[in-house]
Formats: structure tokens, C-alpha cells, sequence
């Protein structure tokens, strides 16, 4: 990072020493010392050039080497009464000294920039016989830019460090998630495979298969639950709450392959509908029958299905237990859904019973 | 579909990793008049074996030695557009079979399904029928609303109509094809027709993806 700056910065001296060798050649006829002038800029000339090869390497930027470049500016400030005369207006090295400055800067921070601003001013300003505002103003500028970019690498560097530690912390946290996928994936095909074994062997194999089933199903669960992770405060992801039904014998959940997000208590109401559905199934249908759970998420709204393959709901019965006043569990699941703002369908025939929730994203505001 | 006319054996290549697994699917298949043309145990010799082979169907697992199932079912297609590849999964890791089917895997079965859904669903794969769990096709449903949702998507892009998005909510729902042909008052050819076309498409989608990808990061200027 730092020598990304230095790079930077070899470029803002070649510029500022093109300023100053200009500008001497402009001048040169008007100079009381033709000749020290022009070796003045030799000297910044030769120095750019050392300094740009030297700042490269990261070794080489020892204190020694900044001390010099600072030495080296404060010295040409020195020499400008000598050169250009007491009444100097512009110092000889003008605003090549900044090279300098921003050094300190970048490789002492705030610190090295205010002081070798400090410094840089300071001797510009005890030399001059009339100080203008300008003179002043340029002072305070070289003070104030020294300490901004010090505190601005300074924030860089940290910036950077956070970054790395971000990436590996990161970088650490895939792998091992990789190789709990490698582990649970072994445990899984295990599970699986004695599941499998056991079914067709029968007897009490059958049972020690259906035990396997059970772990395997809960193990999946738990790897799809993993990779979920709750974001925002409030919501949580509806779709790896409902994966948690699939612990029931029978039951299949099937979800977008993204977190859906509700707020929790959307989502609990969800969750407790399809439930309430599911246990209905049990009791018409039989225990570990078939169900089916769909969630589908729109940008506006969620839509949950729960379907069973049972007989149907004979026509009329509903009807005939709201008629004799008996809020049977449908009326409780609606009850549930409408709270939330939402719609529940229930529709019924040969190919089962298939309830049908749509419920709005955003939380009802009349509660 | 004619049952009665004798055809071949259907070739079936098996890629698993776990030789335990790898005999018991194997020999299920070989059983069952299946003919067992080639195993593998990783990727690398799953791709070595495969041109020699030249299976109708692979039974493949997604987690194997590199490279991964999904890799290895890109190149088969991309080698044998024919080839039926049925994606077997302990984990059931939703990326990677969505990735796998993207990639070009017509079938997909939780492991623990038992040997006659394994046969059946060789079988069917193997008439280029699409094999899906309702998982699966939650999955999928899921992918396109996402396609749908993204504001910049192009018209050109592949979207669903909406009888093929009201077929596949119907096999998320776990309706079988002939449930599904009876409530929807059409014939079976027409769902499974219904449902290869919007696997079709999401594969379709993978492409124009991957292409809009490299053009993106300038891979196509070479």
C-alpha cells in the first residue's frame, strides 16, 4: 500500500520539479546569480532522481533517506535570501518541497506530516523581510495538507489490514465449511445407504433403516439451516424455518434456493399455519402420509402451499361445522393468515386437499 | 413409448466415490437388466472413461473427487448433447443441484430413495424425460422468479409461460405427471413436454448468462 503512495508520489515530484526548473529558466535573466540558480535546480533535478529510485524499494526508505529529503528542501529555503536576494518573493525550490512533505507524510503519518510542515514553513517564513498574506497562507497550507494526507494514509493503511484480516477470516470460514460439507456428506451417504439396505432386507434391518432415515433427514435440515444467516435484525429467513417440517415422516418442503426474509413474526404465523395444516393431514389422512410444503417468494409477497394426496374434504362438512357453530381448525388456520393480511384458499378433491396462503411481505400496520 | 417393442439395454455409467454405495447402485441397475458400461470414482476418471463408454445415462454423484459432478456434467453434455445425466445427491445441497442442472443434469434423486425409484428413474431419464423432486422444482421455480426479479434482464431472456410455471408448481406440490395431466385437463406427453421445455430453459439462461458474463470481463476479444 505504502509504496502505491510512493509511486503516486514520484509522480508529484517530477511535476513540481518541472514547475521549479521551468520557472528558473524563465527567470534566469532577472536573477542576481544566474549560475547559483541553475545549480540549484541541478541539485533538485539529481535529488528527484535519486529520491524516485530510492523510495521504491521498502528497505531503502530508512530515516536516514527521509531526513535527507527534508534536509536537503529545508537547505534549498535556506540558500534563497543568498541566491535570489533579500527581497525574494518565490523561495528557490518553490512547491518542490511538497515532495518532502508528503513523504514524511505517507511514511510517518499525521505526525511526519504536521512536522516537517511545521518545519517547511516555518524556515520559509523567518526568512522573508515583508511577509504577505500569501506568504501566510501558503505556510498554513503546507501545514494543514502535510498532516491531512499523513491521517489519510494512516486511515488507508488500517483500512487495508481490516480488509486482510475481513478476507481471511472469510477465506477460513468457507473452508471449513467445505469440509463440513465433506464430513456430513460422508455421514449422509452412510445414512443413506443403511436406509436403503435395510428397506429391502426387512425385519428388524427395516427398522435400523428407518432410524437412519430419520438422522438422515434431520442432518440435512441442519445443513440447510447452516448456511442460512439471519441479516437484518427482525427478519429471518421463512424458507430455512419451514425446512424444520421436514422432520415429520412424509413430509417434503421445497423452497427458492435464496433466504426469504420475513419479519419474525410473519414468518412464526407462517410456519404455525403450515404446521396446524400438516397435523390436520395426520389426523384425516393418516400418520406419515404424504404432504407437500411450497414456498414461493415474490418481491411483493409470499406464497405457501401445503397439498396433501388424501380422499379430499367431503363436500360439506365445513360448511356444516361452521353451521353448527364449531370453528373447526380451518377457520383457525384462516383466522391465522388474515391476521397477517394475507388470503388462505382451500381447495379440495380426488387429488387431495391443498391449502393456499398468499401473504404480504411487509408487516400489517393495523396491529 | 411403445413397452412392448424389445430395445436394447439402457448403458449406464455410474461415478460415485463411495465404493460401497458404487456396488449397491451398480448392482441394482445390472439386476434390475441394466447395462452397467463403466464406473468411476472420481471426476477424473469419470471423464477419462465417459468417451469410451458411451453411456445413455449416468448415475452421478455431485460430491466427488475434482473435478466436482458439476463440472463433470458440463463436459459430458458439452461432449454428448444425448447423454441423460441423473444427479444422485446425499446432501441434497440446494446450490449445487440447481448449479448441476444448469450445467445440463436432466434428473435428480436424494440417495436415500429407494431401488425401485432409482430404477424408475433411470428408466425415465433415459426416454429424455426429466426426473424431478419437488424439491427440485421449488429450486427452479425460485431461479426464474429470481431471472424475473432482476431488472435488467432483456427480453430475449427465456422466461416461463404460465402454464409451464403452473406445471411446475403443480410437481413442487409432489403431484405426480398423470395428477397433474388429469387436474390440468391435459395430456401426460403434455406435462412432461411442459417440464423439459422449462428445464430446457433454464439451461438456455445458464448460457446467455455465462455469455453475458465473458463478454462482460472482455473473455470474448481473443
Amino acid at each position: 500500500m505504502e509504496s502505491r503512495l510512493f509511486g503516486a508520489l514520484a509522480v508529484v515530484r517530477v511535476v513540481v520539479l518541472l514547475d521549479a526548473v521551468v520557472v528558473t529558466i524563465v527567470r534566469a535573466g532577472s536573477l542576481p546569480h544566474p549560475a547559483a540558480s541553475v545549480a540549484c535546480a541541478v541539485v533538485m533535478t539529481a535529488w528527484t532522481g535519486f529520491a524516485t529510485w530510492a523510495y521504491v524499494q521498502p528497505r531503502r526508505r530508512t530515516f536516514l533517506l527521509l531526513a535527507a529529503d527534508l534536509a536537503l528542501a529545508l537547505a534549498l529555503l535556506l540558500v534563497t535570501p543568498l541566491v535570489k536576494g533579500a527581497d525574494f518573493r518565490a523561495t528557490v525550490p518553490s512547491y518542490w518541497i511538497v515532495g518532502a512533505l508528503i513523504a514524511w507524510a505517507i511514511h510517518f503519518r499525521w505526525v511526519g506530516g504536521f512536522g516537517a510542515g511545521v518545519l517547511l514553513a516555518t524556515v520559509d517564513l523567518v526568512q522573508r523581510q515583508h511577509l504577505q498574506q500569501s506568504d501566510y497562507g501558503n505556510a498554513f497550507l503546507l501545514v494543514l495538507a502535510g498532516s491531512i494526507v499523513g491521517f489519510l494514509c494512516e486511515s488507508l493503511q488500517r483500512m487495508a489490514a481490516e480488509r486482510d484480516v475481513a478476507e481471511r477470516a472469510a477465506a477460513m470460514a468457507a473452508e471449513r465449511a467445505r469440509l463440513a460439507r465433506v464430513v456430513h456428506d460422508g455421514v449422509l451417504q452412510v445414512l443413506a445407504l443403511v436406509q436403503r439396505r435395510g428397506r429391502e432386507l426387512g425385519g428388524e434391518a427395516a427398522e435400523l433403516g428407518r432410524l437412519a432415515g430419520d438422522q438422515e433427514r434431520e442432518l440435512r435440515r441442519l445443513i440447510q439451516a447452516q448456511d442460512t444467516v439471519v441479516i437484518e435484525t427482525g427478519m429471518v429467513d421463512v424458507a430455512a424455518q419451514l425446512a424444520v417440517l421436514e422432520r415429520r415422516q412424509g413430509v417434503t418442503v421445497s423452497t427458492p434456493g435464496f433466504p426469504v426474509e420475513l419479519p419474525a413474526a410473519t414468518a412464526h404465523e407462517l410456519v404455525a399455519a403450515a404446521r396446524a395444516c400438516l397435523d390436520n393431514v395426520r389426523v384425516h389422512v393418516g400418520e406419515d402420509s404424504p404432504a407437500w410444503v411450497l414456498l414461493q417468494a415474490h418481491p411483493d409477497r409470499v406464497e405457501l402451499s401445503v397439498r396433501d394426496d388424501g380422499p379430499g374434504i367431503p363436500s360439506g362438512r365445513l360448511e356444516e361445522a361452521a353451521a353448527a357453530g364449531r370453528l373447526g381448525v380451518s377457520e383457525s388456520i384462516r383466522g391465522r393468515i388474515t391476521d397477517l393480511g394475507g388470503t388462505a384458499e382451500l381447495v379440495t378433491g380426488s387429488f387431495g386437499t391443498e391449502w393456499e396462503f398468499v401473504v404480504p411481505r411487509s408487516a400489517p400496520t393495523n396491529l | 413409448m411403445d413397452q412392448s417393442e424389445p430395445s436394447p439395454p439402457i448403458r449406464v455409467m455410474v461415478v460415485d466415490d463411495h465404493p460401497l454405495w458404487r456396488d449397491a447402485v451398480e448392482r441394482d441397475l445390472a439386476g434390475a437388466g441394466l447395462d452397467v458400461v463403466a464406473v468411476a470414482a472420481n471426476g477424473r476418471e469419470a471423464l477419462a472413461r465417459f468417451p469410451a463408454a458411451r453411456p445413455g445415462v449416468v448415475v452421478l454423484d455431485l460430491q466427488i473427487p475434482a473435478p466436482d459432478g458439476i463440472a463433470v456434467t458440463a463436459e459430458f453434455v458439452r461432449q454428448d448433447p444425448a447423454v441423460r445425466v441423473l444427479v444422485l445427491s446425499a446432501s441434497g445441497e440446494q446450490a449445487d443441484v440447481l448449479a448441476a442442472v444448469k450445467a445440463g443434469a436432466t434428473g435428480y434423486l436424494v440417495k436415500s430413495a429407494s431401488r425401485e425409484e432409482l430404477l424408475t428413474a433411470v428408466r425415465r431419464v433415459a426416454q429424455g424425460d426429466p426426473v424431478f423432486t419437488p424439491g427440485l422444482a421449488g429450486l427452479v421455480l425460485g431461479e426464474f422468479q429470481r431471472i424475473s426479479d432482476t431488472p435488467r434482464s432483456d427480453p430475449a431472456e427465456p422466461r416461463l409461460t404460465e402454464r409451464e410455471t403452473e406445471v411446475l408448481k403443480m410437481v413442487a406440490k409432489g403431484m405426480s405427471y398423470r395428477q397433474i395431466a388429469e387436474r390440468l385437463v391435459i395430456s401426460h406427453r403434455t406435462v412432461q413436454n411442459h417440464v423439459q421445455s422449462t428445464l430446457g430453459k433454464l439451461q438456455m439462461h445458464n448460457r446467455v448468462e455465462l455469455t453475458r458474463y465473458a463478454i462482460e470481463r472482455g473473455l470474448d476479444t481473443d
